[in-house]
């Protein structure tokens, strides 16, 4: 009997138990957890919701459900005491590989039922922001790759073992371990992707390709564990060794074992995901860097080609210095640590340059020497999959690139130069983009891009004009609106797919009313290229930043959802307000930011504005509720800290423990202990209007040029307190 | 009767399937302890009586399902068939299964003991604190009941259908999905994260509220009532 005719009888044997069914119909069920019980990705967008939280859940239940099932399956001979004369008729070799194949046809069946029928349930759910690409995706990698997993390593727990009870044993402590201590490495979590957010507007196969490679990596794994246990089938009465001998004599099994291992071993080590950044987010080794003596930079070009499909940025960027020096330099910039430099050239001869290992906030260091020469032009050829930083590694997804968005930051979008100060303040850049058609480029900055050409190949050639080292870069599927508010006009981008939930959620009169509320209280914003700001919609990413011009919005503040709650319908936008707010409170020079640990940063004067702007709206009731007591809660738990009152103990831990422990304490220190110490300045300067005025003058203050910065102490100086006035209970 | 206590906990203990077990603790014990544990709960030490009942209640299931894996040995097919000829020496039915039950305790408590003696290493190695003393509270209201309840239950289920000590493993794995109320809180481990920070004071000392005591001495007495019907044969 050959082994596909064995697979057919074992696969309809399989399907004759009325176990196997069960399984088949709690696996059908399972993802109903993911809408109630367990709910991993926690972004508020529709296909977070109702496809990746379902996907994943059914993914986690029916992976232990096929693992307890598999250790049933496998022990079934042994428990019924027929596996002497079944051996006697099959090698159990190949009963072992049968089984293993007749279990995953069975996975694949459950996989397939479940699709069919959830797919109705989440349209009905999600709307139409679903498609059948996200769908087809999540069930198949969040789910689908779950349950060969499970199969194979509880397969390999009893194949070792050979007993029942140790195999589920085993099996439930690495299930164990997945769902909880692990659940936070995206690499090691085999059984709960770490998925935090599916984007409802623009693409999501960043995330699907972190996924994917995790479970594969694991796939590989385990299918070596699995070769491995197989050979340890007990056979001709041997124990394991024995068995194992034995099996082994065609050297292949083992060979096929060790490659998978290594493989999967290799892909852990060398994964092109996220990089080796510092995990201190203290560290600004990068920014200590001493700027070169004699040496400016005149200008700079890039000209850069995503691929789309896979992924993957390719340029060739270009700089311009000015070497006074007379000697030779070295010059340093900061890359994404995914890329690879293929060659730099200067004035046009090729130089070595080298990439270092240490990186800091997703980005290397890479170095090229300049001649003496007086004018130095620089040419650098790099490309590459993007990695995103470790300190985001639970929340991935930012690195998108498709033919429907792309988000280049700084590093990524090209070398940034990190030692060479600009010629007389500035360094003028010259960006051209080539992406398919239909796309619409967004700098993020004051500059608008044009077209400049187009090819047959469906692509077209982007250039936008900027001024800085780095640069931030949007492209996608959007429409823009104009809004003339507080005297500026503002280009608000925004998915296409995401118009109507624009329109009943009133973002456009939101944005509105924010940029009124500030000017009218801290005074007009003032741009170096003109009075126009943007506005832009990014895909899901958890928070925002704002720039001189520009601001994010992100996908989650408006969502179908948020709407039809009514506990959260007022509260819709609130990360569109902060970042808006921040283009009056935090940026260019306004804040000293060179102290990572110091709790006045842009974001104690930007929170206060947010709840005050969110208390005109939506009432004090709501701002009290979502704002002071939240900040109060986070505060009191900051005091509390057993590590904050024991500082000794702190410095006994490991270092990777003590700097996450170090950087939650310095985020509540910027976002909830500070607004509640300029809270309290408010009432004792005599209320909001007193601490309006207070802040008009400090944003209209005139700047000392030497030391722009508005410090903690300006801020005491203009409320007339002294620090520890502010000393919170 | 002694002997038999000692073959049996020789049978147990003595095999791969209780080195596997110890390993499997022993692996996830260490990730819980540097995983979590090292952040302590409700803003506690880590090596505090409540950080340390988080960590037990999070070994707990493993423990559970060792406890209940124990029994197997005596409710297996193979053990009914030997039974035959057990039951037909001339010893108390009664004596014999306490014996047995006094075997798998002593199994379950070496697996305690072992998770107990990483957690004192942990302690001492990272921040150097040897006051075990104080931990012993947390063991005795979260073990104790618990296994005691494990082993008591899953004899009466294994000696009505074997199958249903498997089925009754799952019950910590339900107890920790399910939102179970404050007065069942040590059954989650809810109880070391949320209660702390409802006694109003800095570091509070270990204390637990009599609801509480009561549902875990009811617990305890069910586990020990249970073992009470160790002798009486339910199923043939």
């Amino acid at each position: 009997m050959n082994t596909l005719k064995s697979f057919a009888l074992e696969l309809g044997r399989l399907l004759q138990s009325r176990l196997t069914w069960l399984v088949l119909l709690l696996t059908v069920i399972s993802p109903a957890a993911g809408l109630t019980l367990y709910k991993p990705a926690f972004a508020e967008t529709m296909l977070s919701m109702y496809l990746a939280n379902p996907a994943l859940a059914g993914g986690a239940v029916s992976g232990i459900l096929f693992g307890l099932l598999t250790i049933y399956e496998l022990d079934r001979s042994s428990r019924s005491r027929a596996d002497v004369l079944i051996n006697a008729i099959v090698s159990p070799m190949r009963s072992g590989m049968v089984r293993m194949l007749a279990l995953n046809a069975a996975a694949i069946i459950g996989l397939f039922l479940t699709m069919l029928i959830w797919l109705p349930i989440t349209y009905a759910q999600a709307g139409t922001v679903l498609d059948m690409t996200n769908y087809c995706l999540a069930y198949m990698i969040f789910m689908g790759l779950a349950l060969p997993c499970s199969i194979l390593a509880a397969a390999a727990c009893y194949q070792f073992t050979n007993r029942a009870d140790l195999s589920v044993v085993l099996f439930a402590a690495f299930a164990g371990l997945s769902l909880t201590v692990w659940s936070d490495n995206w690499q090691l979590c085999w059984l709960n992707p770490c998925v935090w957010a599916l984007s409802d507007d623009f693409t999501n196969f960043r995330i699907f390709r972190s996924a994917a490679y995790m479970r594969l990596m694991w796939l590989a794994a385990l299918s070596g564990v699995w070769v491995l246990s197989w050979c340890c089938i007990r056979r001709y009465g041997k124990g394991i060794l024995g068995s194992l001998l034995r099996s082994t004599r065609r050297i292949y099994r083992p060979v096929i074992a060790l490659l998978l291992i290594a493989c999967s071993g290799a892909a852990y080590a060398a994964q092109p995901i996220i990089d080796n950044s510092n995990p201190d987010e203290t560290a600004s080794a990068f920014l200590e860097l001493p700027y070169l003596e004699g040496v400016v930079c005149t200008g700079r070009t890039a000209k850069v080609y995503p691929d789309t499909a896979k992924g993957t940025v390719t340029g060739t960027a270009s700089y311009r210095f000015l070497n006074s020096s007379g000697q030779t330099q070295t010059v340093s910039f900061g890359i994404n640590p995914g890329y690879t430099v293929s060659s730099v050239q200067v004035n046009g001869e090729d130089m070595p340059f080298s990439i270092g290992d240490y990186q800091e906030f997703n980005e290397a260091l890479l170095e090229a020497e300049i001649p003496a020469d007086e004018n130095v032009e620089l040419i650098v050829e790099y490309g590459g999959f993007p990695q995103e930083s470790r300190n985001m590694s639970e929340t991935q997804g930012s690195a998108e690139i498709s033919d429907e968005y792309i988000c280049l930051q700084n590093a990524e979008l090209a070398p940034r130069i990190m030692n060479v100060m600009p010629d007389e303040g500035m360094y003028p850049a010259e960006i051209e983009i080539t992406l398919p058609k239909g796309m619409t480029v967004i700098p993020f900055c004051a500059s608008e891009a044009s077209i400049v050409s187009e090819y047959e190949n469906g692509t077209v050639t982007w250039r936008y004009e900027d001024n800085g080292a780095g640069g931030i870069l949007y492209a996608g599927d959007y429409i823009c609106e104009e809004i003339d508010a507080g005297g500026i006009t503002i280009e608000f981008y925004y998915g296409r797919k995401h118009r109507s939930v624009m329109e009943s959620a009133g973002a456009i009169d939101a944005v509105r009313a924010v940029v009124d509320y500030c000017t009218e209280h801290y005074g007009p914003l003032s741009f170096g290229m003109g009075d126009k700001l943007k506005l832009i919609q990014s895909r899901v990413t958890g928070g925002g930043y704002a720039g001189d011009g520009a601001s994010l919005l992100d996908e989650a503040d408006f969502t179908a959802a948020n709407l039809g709650d009514p506990g959260k319908g007022a509260g819709s936008g609130e990360v569109m307000i902060h970042e808006l707010v921040h283009q009056w409170w935090g940026l260019a020079n306004m804040f000293d930011s060179s102290n990572e640990t110091d709790p006045w940063s842009a974001e104690g004067l930007t929170v206060y504005t947010t709840y005050r702007i969110v208390k005109e709206l939506y009432g004090e009731e709501y701002a009290k509720q979502y704002y002071i007591d939240q900040w109060q809660q986070e505060t009191d738990d900051y005091y509390l800290n057993f590590y904050v009152r024991n500082p000794e103990y702190l410095e006994k831990l490991p270092e990777e423990k003590r700097l996450e422990v170090l950087g939650s304490l310095t985020h509540v220190r910027r976002y909830c202990e500070m607004p509640l110490k300029i809270l309290k300045a408010e009432q004792l300067v005599g209320g909001e209007e007193a601490m309006d005025m207070i802040l008009h003058e400090l944003f209209n203050r005139e700047l000392d040029p030497y030391y722009p910065y508005l410090t903690y102490q300006n801020f005491l100086d203009a409320c007339e307190l002294r620090e520890e006035d502010l000393n919170l209970d | 009767m002694i002997k038999i206590f000692l073959y049996e906990c020789k049978r147990l203990l003595l095999n791969k399937f209780f080195f596997g077990i110890l390993f499997v603790l022993l692996f996830y014990g260490r990730q819980v302890l540097s995983g979590t544990t090292v952040l302590g709960v409700s803003h506690t030490a880590p090596f505090s009586a409540w950080s340390f009942g988080d960590y037990l209640s999070r070994m707990l299931p493993l423990l559970w399902i060792g406890t209940l894996f124990f029994l197997t040995f005596f409710t297996s097919a193979k053990a009914r068939r030997a039974s035959v000829l057990t039951d037909a020496v001339r010893t108390c039915p009664r004596r014999y299964a306490m014996a047995r039950c006094a075997a798998a305790f002593s199994g379950t408590l070496l697996l305690s003991l072992v998770c107990l003696a990483e957690a004192a290493v942990f302690y001492g190695s990272y921040f150097g604190w040897y006051e075990w003393g104080q931990l012993i509270i947390p063991v005795l209201v979260t073990l104790l009941p618990a296994l005691i309840f494990a082993l008591g239950s899953g004899w009466l289920l294994g000696r009505i259908r074997p199958w249903l000590i498997y089925v009754w493993m799952i019950v910590p794995f339900l107890c920790m999905a399910l939102p179970l109320p404050s007065v069942l809180g040590i059954w989650n481990g809810s109880f070391f994260t949320e209660y702390p920070l409802t006694v109003g004071s800095l570091d509070p000392a270990f204390s637990i509220p009599a609801p509480v005591i009561a549902a875990q001495c009811v617990l305890l007495i069910c586990g020990v009532l249970l073992l009470m019907f160790t002798g009486k044969k339910i199923h043939n």
